[in-house]
C-alpha cells in the first residue's frame, strides 16, 4: 500500500520509491495502544483525540474540497497523462525530479548527523546526474545497490524534539500539520529548483508535473482509502500522523533491546 | 535383552509422538508465518485461479489460508476498544462478523494487486507472548516494510495487527471507529459498517 500521496506539494525530499532499506526494524511491540486496556471505562472515548486536530471543522471541509480536486481534476489529468506517456518515460522523469531534490536529502540527513546516508545520497547524486544522465536514469540504485536515503526538513524538525502540532489539511497539498508544513518551507528554501528564476507559469508548471508524474506512478491510494473506510477522513489523518511519526522514528533510531 | 528393546522401541515411538508438539512450541514466529504467506503467493500466482470467473473460488481459497493465522475476533476486539466489554455476546459476534468480512475485502482487495511482489523476511522481535515479524515487500524497484504483529495462542502465533511504513491497520480503523462512536453510538457504528460491507457486495 503506498501512502506516498500524503506527501504533498512541491519540495518533496521523499522520493517516491520508498524507504530506506532497513537492517534495524522499527519496534512496534512497545507502542501502547496494542496493549490491553480493558480497564478504561466509557470516558475513554470522551477523552482528548490521540491526534490534536483542533481545526476538524475548517479542515474536513478542506478534505472534501481536495477530494472533489482529486476526482474532477487530478485523477482525469493523471489517467490521461499515464495513457499518454509509457511507464518507463514517467519512471525516468520520476527520477529526474527526485534527483533534483537530492540537495535537500543532503542538507537534512547532515542536520541530523547521518552522515553516511549523507555519503549516500550525494554519491546517489553524482552517479545519477552523470552517467545517469541528468538524473533520468537510477543507475545508483541498479549497478550500484545504493538506496535512497530519504530525509527532509519535517523530519529533521522531529529528530530534534519538536512536536507536530494541529492538524491540517491545505487545499491542493493535503494532509500536513505545522511541523510538516513548516518542513515544507525548509525544503523548499533547500531545494535548488527554488532558486532558478522561473516565471509563475513554469513554476506552476513544474510542480504540476512533478505531481502528476508521482500520482501517475502510484497505484490509486486515495481511492483504496476511499473505499475500505467507514471515514476517510478520519483514515487518512491516521494515516498521515502513522506515517510521519515512522519518518521521523526512523531518524532518531529505534531500541534495538526489547 | 527383548524386555530391553521394547522398551527402547517404546522410547522412540514416545519421543517420536512427543516431537510435532514441541516443534510447534519452539517454531519461531516467523517460522509459523512463512508458509500461511508462501501459500497466498502460490493462490494469488496461479493461472487457473485467474479472472473474474474465478473470483469466488480464488478468495474463499485465501480466505480459508487466511483465517489460519490471522486473528479476526482479536482484531475486532481491538478495533472497537471500551465499547468491546459493553456490548453482548450477540452483539460481539455479529461485530466479529461484520469486522471479518471488512477486514477481508480490504486485505484481499489490496492481494487482488499482486503481480510478482518478492517477500523478503528481514526481522523478528518477539516478546513473552507477542512478536513483530517484518518482512520488504519489493515491487517495481521500491521496497515497502510490512510488518506482523502477533499473539501467541496456546503455542500458536496468529497475527492480529498489520503495519505497513508505520501505519497500522488496526490504529487505523480504530481512530475511524472512535470517531463514529462518538457521534453515533454504537448502533450508528455497526449500521455503518453493515452499509460498508453490503457496497463490496454489489461491486
Amino acid at each position: 500500500m503506498l501512502l506516498l500521496c500524503f506527501i504533498a506539494g512541491p519540495a518533496l525530499a521523499a522520493e517516491d520509491s520508498g524507504g530506506e532499506s532497513q537492517v534495524d526494524t522499527p519496534n512496534l511491540l512497545d507502542e501502547n495502544y496494542l496493549e490491553d486496556d480493558y480497564e478504561d471505562s466509557r470516558e475513554e472515548l470522551y477523552a482528548i483525540e490521540d491526534i490534536y486536530d483542533p481545526l476538524e471543522p475548517v479542515n474536513r471541509v478542506l478534505f472534501q474540497f481536495n477530494d472533489r480536486l482529486y476526482f474532477w481534476v487530478l485523477k482525469p489529468v493523471k489517467t490521461g497523462y499515464s495513457y499518454l506517456l509509457p511507464a518507463e518515460l514517467r519512471e525516468s522523469l520520476g527520477n529526474f525530479f527526485n534527483n533534483l531534490s537530492a540537495p535537500i536529502r543532503l542538507i537534512n540527513n547532515l542536520f541530523q548527523g547521518r552522515f553516511e546516508d549523507a555519503g549516500v545520497v550525494l554519491s546517489r547524486f553524482l552517479i545519477n546526474s552523470t552517467v545517469g544522465v541528468y538524473g533520468l536514469a537510477d543507475v545508483a540504485l541498479q549497478e550500484y545497490n545504493l538506496e535512497p536515503r530519504l530525509a527532509d526538513f519535517g523530519q529533521t524538525l522531529g529528530f530534534y524534539g519538536l512536536g507536530e502540532g494541529p492538524y491540517i489539511v491545505w487545499p491542493v497539498l493535503g494532509p500536513s500539520n505545522i511541523r510538516h508544513s513548516a518542513g515544507l518551507v525548509g525544503d523548499h528554501l533547500a531545494s535548488p529548483v527554488s532558486y532558478l528564476h522561473m516565471t509563475t507559469d513554469e513554476s506552476v508548471l513544474y510542480y504540476s508535473v512533478n505531481r502528476v508524474n508521482n500520482l501517475s506512478l502510484s497505484p490509486g491510494v486515495y481511492e483504496e482509502i476511499k473505499k475500505f473506510s467507514l471515514d476517510p477522513y478520519v483514515a487518512a489523518r491516521q494515516s498521515f500522523f502513522d506515517f510521519r511519526r515512522n519518518v521521523v522514528q526512523q531518524a532518531t533510531g529505534e531500541e534495538t533491546d526489547f | 535383552m527383548l524386555s530391553s528393546r521394547i522398551f527402547i522401541a517404546l522410547l522412540a515411538v514416545f519421543v517420536y509422538l512427543q516431537a510435532p508438539a514441541v516443534t510447534a512450541e519452539t517454531e519461531s514466529p516467523t517460522e509459523q508465518l512463512k508458509p500461511t504467506l508462501e501459500k497466498l503467493v502460490d493462490i494469488l500466482s496461479d493461472p487457473s485461479l485467474e479472472g473474474q470467473e474465478n473470483k469466488k473460488k480464488r478468495r474463499d481459497l485465501i480466505m480459508s489460508t487466511i483465517s489460519k493465522r490471522f486473528d479476526f475476533r482479536e482484531m475486532s476486539k481491538r478495533v472497537l476498544g471500551p465499547t468491546w466489554r459493553e456490548i453482548s455476546p450477540e452483539e460481539r459476534d455479529n461485530f466479529t462478523a461484520e469486522m471479518t468480512k471488512l477486514l477481508e475485502n480490504n486485505y484481499i482487495g489490496q492481494l487482488e494487486n499482486y503481480s510478482g511482489e518478492t517477500v523478503e523476511y528481514v526481522g523478528e522481535r518477539v516478546r513473552e507472548d507477542r512478536a513483530q515479524v517484518s518482512t520488504l515487500i519489493e515491487s517495481e524497484g521500491s521496497q515497502y516494510p510490512v510488518h506482523y504483529i502477533m499473539n501467541r495462542e496456546d503455542g500458536k502465533w496468529m497475527v492480529y495487527d498489520i503495519n505497513i511504513e508505520g501505519v497500522s491497520l488496526i490504529r487505523n480503523y480504530r481512530a475511524e471507529f472512535k470517531s463514529i462512536l462518538r457521534r453515533q453510538n454504537y448502533e450508528g457504528l455497526i449500521k455503518t459498517l453493515e452499509k460498508k460491507n453490503a457496497s463490496f457486495e454489489q461491486s
